[in-house]
């Protein structure tokens, strides 16, 4: 009797993850890359089929460096176009799981919460896509045990839904998405322009 | 074609569709439909100066809908047999045509539609396939851009006796175009449509594209595939020869066309994936190349001919390696895309079997049958017993082989129709039916033997002869090892797996049992296992009411390609037998006995094995009786 492998390959530890499951059915069509808009409008080394082939050929770091586990927004207008009918965003998800699991971080710029005006009101939980917020309880430096919320970066999308709900102005995508900055940018559009004559 | 119709003992029927079949192998009753044609088929010659009178013109469908025909037509220029025919649904009843024809006087609007009825001895079927529509998949355009178009258009369009003499034109402003892209697997290898290789378009589109080269060199083809099946002899040299051409192949699969407004052209959006990279390729005309699906009435036909159809709607072939031209029904044979896609050497393999086989029929005084067919035993049936057929034997049988002609009268087998799965045998309440060669007596002095000692230790593992048997042979010589105390049985069909039998071996003291067959789309006797799988299921439940231990009765589906399935199920057991203390087994065995023995049906007295013996020769006797009868 054949003995089952003691060695977990990436391909098994991605197909164990719930979403990961059809991983193999791929026949290495190309119509997911070619449906892509992330990859038509964003970032062309963005290749759904070829994450795939890397997950299959057990090439983990090639797989978490690249740019496909981290850019994706599961719009799945891939899902829609699969021949083989493969959940390609899951698959996607689960690679990214596995990367963060591994401690890569993200390359996108996720939200950032501010603890100390956090209230816990739980909107920006309730708005989040990618279910990438919960609320915590947490030692904050000047306020002590309270609860605040807190974004998993390997979930986050930086779509900034959370931080347009937010009441407090306590989370926003860091860097030049804050609400800060919008409203600086805002404010410098709306001023009259000097015409030069 | 004018060939068959010319041969004196063929006998050609256009236009009529096989109303019923009635009947069984040699002795078939086919009720046929002649199609009133209003056209007098022995006055017709043919001459078409009809179909010039007539003023109406509708759409050609043998053209794809691409030229016009008239209301009075034939449906291609090589019809055999050459007879006009008038589609009523476009005639204007002018009499153009009546005038035209004049002293023939072929044509007679009185006729109707007359149903012939035919002794037939074999049935070869040959329905062929049908087209996938591709304006379903929205993301290629077929319909909204009219430079897309199909590949049976393009067969047409490419055809010189076709409605543009064989040159190829743009349906858009009737240029000739000098860059195509072939897209492959349209509708085929897709799960949301149709899961399956369509078989020949590779070789269809490489066709195409030879064609259109070698007519004018200068054309630029691309053709889109995801794999190139070239499977059979000389189809690799083709594809070769192809690529020599200067055919371009790219690997990949278009999401999407676009198209240009103005000038009507086609952006075909894929990856590359050799380069890797997504292209994006303008195009004069796009052909998408359809996947072959079964006829439309492909399921109307199978419930006609008594014969099953296959998961994609194919019709099911005996088996699929060594009968692949016989139906599950004797005297029913296949030819041809009908049973499954095929290109035209297979089909033509495959046709000549067909007759050969349906030949080997009409050519014997007498037909030898398996002979595991079951008998009934007339005193027994209820009709006779209680004066009223429950009929369970006829609903169960999956090839329609019980008569019950009045509820006053016992139900009669068909012997030239039973395949002998002995689903009617299990079925039966009152034991009237008995299966030849698996008799109750024999299966239950097999459990006798098995149970004699040590019972609660033992596994009996009833096997369908057709996929576990051969599942648990191919486990025994691919070395699969698995628990030394399973017994196997062998039964034809999980449907001949009686609830009796699986109570008495649980009343005999058995540690645990297997119930397998078939998986539903393998069965050889078109619903067996489904009512095998039926009966599990009722046993299941009863056996967990009883408060048995789960995983002592057992179900699995076993094909016989999965012998590693058969040694996993069978060491389960074994694990589950072995986590039950034997002394808590044995209180489980003596508690559920009597419960056993009070569902026992057939054998109430529970026969030895020396009264099993008489049964088996009162049996013979019946035989020998049949025998003399016959």
């Amino acid at each position: 009797m054949r003995h089952p492998s003691t060695t977990q390959t990436f391909a098994d530890k991605v197909k164990a993850i719930p979403g990961g499951e059809h991983l193999e059915l791929c026949y290495s069509c190309g119509t997911c890359v070619s449906k892509c808009m992330i990859q038509q409008k964003l970032e062309p080394d963005f290749n759904p089929r070829r994450l795939l082939r890397m997950v299959m050929m057990d090439m983990k770091e090639e797989a978490f460096t690249g740019p496909t586990t981290w850019m994706c927004s599961e719009c799945d207008l891939c899902y829609e176009a699969c021949p083989q009918e493969i959940h390609i965003s899951g698959v996607i998800t689960a690679v990214k799981k596995i990367a963060v699991d591994h401690g890569r971080k993200t390359l996108l710029k996720t939200a950032v919460v501010d603890q100390q005006t956090c209230v816990a009101c739980g909107l920006c939980v309730e708005s989040c896509p990618y279910e990438a917020i919960k609320l915590v309880q947490k030692k904050v430096p000047y306020r002590g045990q309270v609860q605040v919320a807190q974004v998993d970066p390997g979930l986050c999308m930086a779509c900034g839904l959370c931080s347009a709900v937010c009441r407090s102005t306590s989370i926003g995508v860091s860097d030049e998405f804050t609400d800060k900055e919008l409203m600086e940018d805002l404010w410098n559009w709306l001023q009259p322009q000097e015409v030069m004559i | 074609m004018a060939d068959a119709a010319r041969q004196p003992r063929i006998d050609v029927r256009a236009y009529t569709e096989v109303e019923k079949v009635e009947g069984f192998v040699g002795n078939f009753k086919v009720t046929l439909r002649e199609k009133a044609k209003y056209v007098i088929a022995d006055r017709c010659n043919g001459c078409g100066d009809c179909a010039q009178a007539c003023p109406i013109e509708v759409p050609n469908s043998f053209e794809m809908d691409l030229a016009p025909r008239k209301a009075i037509y034939i449906p291609m220029s090589q019809s055999v047999p050459l007879i006009y025919s008038i589609d009523l649904d476009a005639c204007i009843h002018c009499y153009k045509c009546v005038e035209a024809c004049g002293a023939l006087e072929a044509i007679d609007f009185s006729q109707e539609d007359k149903l012939v009825e035919e002794d037939i001895g074999a049935i070869i079927v040959a329905t062929g396939f049908s087209h996938f529509d591709p304006s379903v998949m929205e993301e290629y355009g077929y319909g909204r851009f009219p430079n897309v178009i199909t590949s049976m258009e393009m067969e047409r369009l490419n055809n010189s006796a076709g409605p543009t003499a064989g040159d190829l034109i743009r349906p858009s402003d009737h240029k000739i175009p000098q860059k195509l892209a072939f897209i492959n697997c349209v509708g085929s290898r897709d799960k949301r449509y149709n899961p399956s290789c369509s078989n020949f378009c590779c070789m269809y589109s490489i066709k195409n594209a030879v064609l259109l080269k070698q007519m004018d060199p200068e054309v630029d083809i691309t053709i889109y595939y995801i794999d190139i099946r070239t499977p059979s002899k000389g189809y690799e040299e083709f594809y070769n020869r192809a690529r020599d051409m200067g055919i371009h192949f790219t690997q990949g699969r278009p999401s999407m066309i676009t198209e240009d407004k103005e000038t009507h052209n086609l952006f075909v959006h894929s990856e590359d994936i050799g380069l890797g990279h997504v292209i994006e390729e303008e195009y004069d005309m796009v052909m998408l190349n359809q996947a072959a699906i079964p006829q439309p009435d492909q399921d109307h036909m199978s419930s006609v001919l008594n014969v099953a159809q296959s998961p994609g709607g194919w019709f099911m072939e005996y088996h699929p390696k060594l009968r692949p031209m016989d139906s599950p029904t004797d005297g029913v044979f296949f030819a041809g895309a009908c049973q499954g896609p095929k290109d035209i050497p297979a089909s033509v393999a495959q046709g000549s079997a067909a007759s050969s086989r349906a030949g080997r029929i009409l050519h014997s005084e007498e037909w030898e049958i398996e002979p595991t067919v079951a008998v009934v035993w007339p005193d027994r049936c209820s009709a006779t017993t209680k004066g009223r057929a429950c009929g369970l034997c006829a609903k169960a049988c999956p090839y329609g082989a019980i008569n019950i002609l009045s509820p006053e009268t016992p139900a009669e087998i068909i012997t030239a129709k039973c395949h002998g799965c002995g689903g009617c045998v299990a079925e039966c309440p009152d034991n009237a039916i008995t299966q030849l060669h698996f008799t109750d007596a024999q299966i239950l002095a097999q459990m006798r033997a098995v149970l004699a000692s040590k019972p609660e230790e033992k596994i009996i593992a009833f096997r369908c002869h057709w996929c576990s048997y051969g599942g648990a042979d191919l486990a025994g010589t691919s070395h699969f090892e698995y628990t030394a105390n399973e017994r196997g049985l062998r039964v034809m069909c999980s449907a001949r797996l009686d609830t009796d039998f699986i109570f008495e071996a649980f009343r005999l003291g058995a540690g645990a049992v297997l119930y397998s067959g078939c998986h539903p789309q393998d069965c050889h006797y078109i619903t067996g296992q489904l009512l095998g799988a039926k009966r599990a299921k009722r046993l299941e439940k009863i056996f967990s009411r009883m408060d048995m231990t789960e995983g002592r009765f057992r179900i699995a589906w076993i094909s016989a390609a999965e012998g590693d399935k058969y040694a996993r199920v069978l060491n389960e057991m074994q694990t589950v037998l072995d986590n039950i203390p034997p002394e808590e087994l044995k209180a489980e065995i003596d508690r559920l006995k009597p419960e056993m023995s009070k569902r026992l049906k057939r054998f109430p007295g529970v026969p030895d094995v020396s009264e099993a013996m008489e049964y088996s020769d009162a049996l013979t006797k019946v035989i020998n009786e049949l025998k003399e009868a016959a």
